[in-house]
C-alpha cells in the first residue's frame, strides 16, 4: 500500500488494492485516469504538450510526454495487467491557461484539444473532466475503489 | 502598522548579499588572474565552497570525473560557469526557509527559481543567440520577494483567493489590492538593498508585467516573465497562484517566436531539469 507519485511527461499504472497513484501540480499539462472496475487495474498519465511531432526522438525516448504518445501508452499498458478497453472508465484534468489568454500560451488548450480528438478517434467516452479556467490541479487515483479525485489551488479535494 | 508599511521594513532584516560573487567577477577580469587567487576568495565563504563542489560535479556542467577541490572547480567551470555557481550558491542561503503561505514545501520557491532560471539561458538562447549572466541572476532572484510577502499572503489568503475569483484579479493584482504591495515590486527592492544594477531590479520589478516598464529596448524583464509563465504552466512553482497570471500580448511577436518555440523549449527544460538536480539540491 503506497502512494505512487507521477511526475511531469510520465505515467504510472497498478492493479494493487491499496495504491493510490497521485499527480501534483498539473498547470497546462494534463492528467488522464483510466479505470477498469472488473479488473481493477488503473493508470495515470501526467502529459506535457499535445503533439509528439514536435520532437520524434524525444516521443521515442519519452512518450508519456505527448498527448498523442502518452494516451495510447497508458492504455496498453493497463492492457498487459488484463484492462480492457471496453470497461475503462476515463477522466481528464488540467489543462488550465493564464488570464485573458488570446493567441498565445495556449497550450492548455492545446493540451485539452488534443486529448478530446484522440478519445474521439478511438470510441472512448470521457467520464468526467475538469479542464480548463487558470488554477493548479492535483489528481489522485485510488486503485481499490477506482474513484478519482482532484484538488484545485486553494480548494477542496472533490471527486471527478 | 499598515501591512505595506511592515512588509517594507522586513526589507531592512534581511542579511547583506555575499561579496563573493563581485569579488570573483572582478579578479576573472583582470588579464593575470591565478586560479589560486580566485579559489581563495572562494574558499573565504564555507557555504558558498561546499555548493560549488557539488555543483562542479553536477551533469548540467558536463563534469565527467569527480571534482573535489575548489581549485580544480575553478579550473574544471571555466569563467562563466564558475559565476553562475558562485551566484547559484550565494542566492541559495535566503530560499533556505522557503515562502510558506505560497509553498507548502520550503525547497519549492528554491526549485522553481532554478527552473525560471535556466529556462532564461535556452529562451536567450533562442532569441540572441547568447546565454547571459546577468539574466540569469535576474531569473534566479524574480521571487525574492516572496520571501517575505510569504506569511503576509498566509494571513490574507482568503481575501486574495476572492479577488481572484470573483473578481478576475491575477494573484499579482490581488496581493496588491489586499496588501499594498506585491511581490515583484517587493523584489526589486530587495534587490535595491542589495545594490544590484538596474537591469535586474527591473527584470524583478516587472518580471509580471513587462509591458508596463517604459524601457522599450530592455529585453532581459521579457524574459525572465516568459521563463516563469511557462514554468508556470509546466506547473513548476504554481502551487497556490496557478495560472492567475495575466497574458502580456505582444510578446511572441516582439521576439518572432511562435508557439512552437515555446513547446520546444518546454522539452528542453525537461532535459535541464534532469541533468541540474545539484543545483536543486544545495539547500
Amino acid at each position: 500500500m503506497s502512494d505512487l507519485i507521477v511526475g511531469i511527461s510520465d505515467f504510472k499504472i497498478s492493479n494493487t488494492a491499496g495504491d493510490v497513484i497521485v499527480t501534483y501540480a498539473l498547470g497546462s499539462c494534463i492528467g488522464i485516469s483510466i479505470y477498469d472496475p472488473v479488473a481493477k487495474v488503473g493508470g495515470l498519465l501526467h502529459y506535457m504538450l499535445p503533439d509528439s511531432t514536435l520532437d520524434a526522438k524525444k516521443a521515442t525516448d519519452n512518450p508519456a510526454m505527448f498527448a498523442d504518445t502518452g494516451i495510447p501508452l497508458l492504455f496498453k499498458s493497463c492492457y498487459k495487467l488484463g484492462a480492457d478497453k471496453r470497461r475503462m472508465i476515463v477522466k481528464a484534468a488540467g489543462g488550465a491557461s493564464i488570464l485573458d489568454d488570446t493567441n498565445f500560451f495556449r497550450i492548455g488548450q492545446k493540451n485539452i484539444m488534443a486529448m478530446r480528438k484522440i478519445f474521439w478517434k478511438n470510441n472512448v467516452m470521457i467520464a468526467s473532466e475538469d479542464t480548463g479556467a487558470n488554477y493548479n490541479r492535483t489528481v489522485r487515483l485510488d486503485i481499490a475503489t477506482g474513484k478519482t479525485y482532484v484538488r484545485t489551488s486553494g480548494g477542496e479535494m472533490k471527486e471527478l | 502598522m499598515k501591512a505595506v508599511n511592515r512588509i517594507l521594513k522586513s526589507i531592512n532584516t534581511i542579511p547583506a548579499f555575499p561579496a563573493t560573487g563581485n569579488k570573483v567577477a572582478q579578479l576573472l577580469g583582470k588579464v593575470d588572474y591565478s586560479v589560486s587567487e580566485v579559489a581563495n576568495v572562494i574558499k573565504f565563504d564555507p557555504s558558498i565552497t561546499a555548493n560549488i563542489l557539488k555543483m562542479a560535479n553536477s551533469a548540467y556542467f558536463g563534469s565527467q570525473h569527480k571534482i573535489s577541490s575548489i581549485n580544480d572547480a575553478v579550473i574544471y567551470l571555466g569563467q562563466k560557469n564558475l559565476l553562475i555557481a558562485i551566484q547559484t550558491a550565494g542566492i541559495s542561503k535566503y530560499y533556505k526557509k522557503g515562502a510558506a503561505g505560497y509553498y507548502d514545501k520550503a525547497t519549492d520557491l528554491w526549485e522553481h527559481s532554478v527552473a525560471v532560471a535556466l529556462m532564461s539561458q535556452i529562451l536567450s538562447r533562442k532569441i540572441t543567440g547568447n546565454e547571459d549572466m546577468t539574466l540569469y541572476t535576474a531569473a534566479l532572484l524574480h521571487d525574492v520577494g516572496k520571501i517575505i510577502m510569504g506569511e503576509y499572503i498566509r494571513e490574507e489568503m482568503k481575501q486574495i483567493f476572492d479577488l481572484v475569483e470573483n473578481k478576475k484579479m491575477s494573484f499579482l493584482e490581488a496581493e496588491e489590492s489586499v496588501l499594498g504591495i506585491d511581490h515583484a515590486d517587493l523584489g526589486g527592492r530587495i534587490a535595491q538593498h542589495w545594490n544590484f544594477p538596474v537591469e535586474i531590479r527591473d527584470a524583478i520589478s516587472y518580471h509580471h508585467r513587462p509591458d508596463l516598464l517604459e524601457k522599450e529596448d530592455k529585453i532581459m524583464p521579457w524574459i525572465v516573465y516568459m521563463a516563469d509563465e511557462a514554468c508556470l504552466m509546466m506547473g513548476i512553482g504554481s502551487e497556490v497562484e496557478g495560472l492567475a497570471q495575466r497574458a502580456v500580448g505582444e510578446l511572441l511577436k516582439k521576439f518572432n517566436l511562435r508557439m512552437k518555440d515555446l513547446e520546444t523549449s518546454m522539452v528542453m527544460l525537461s532535459d535541464d531539469l534532469n541533468r541540474a538536480r545539484e543545483l536543486f539540491s544545495i539547500i
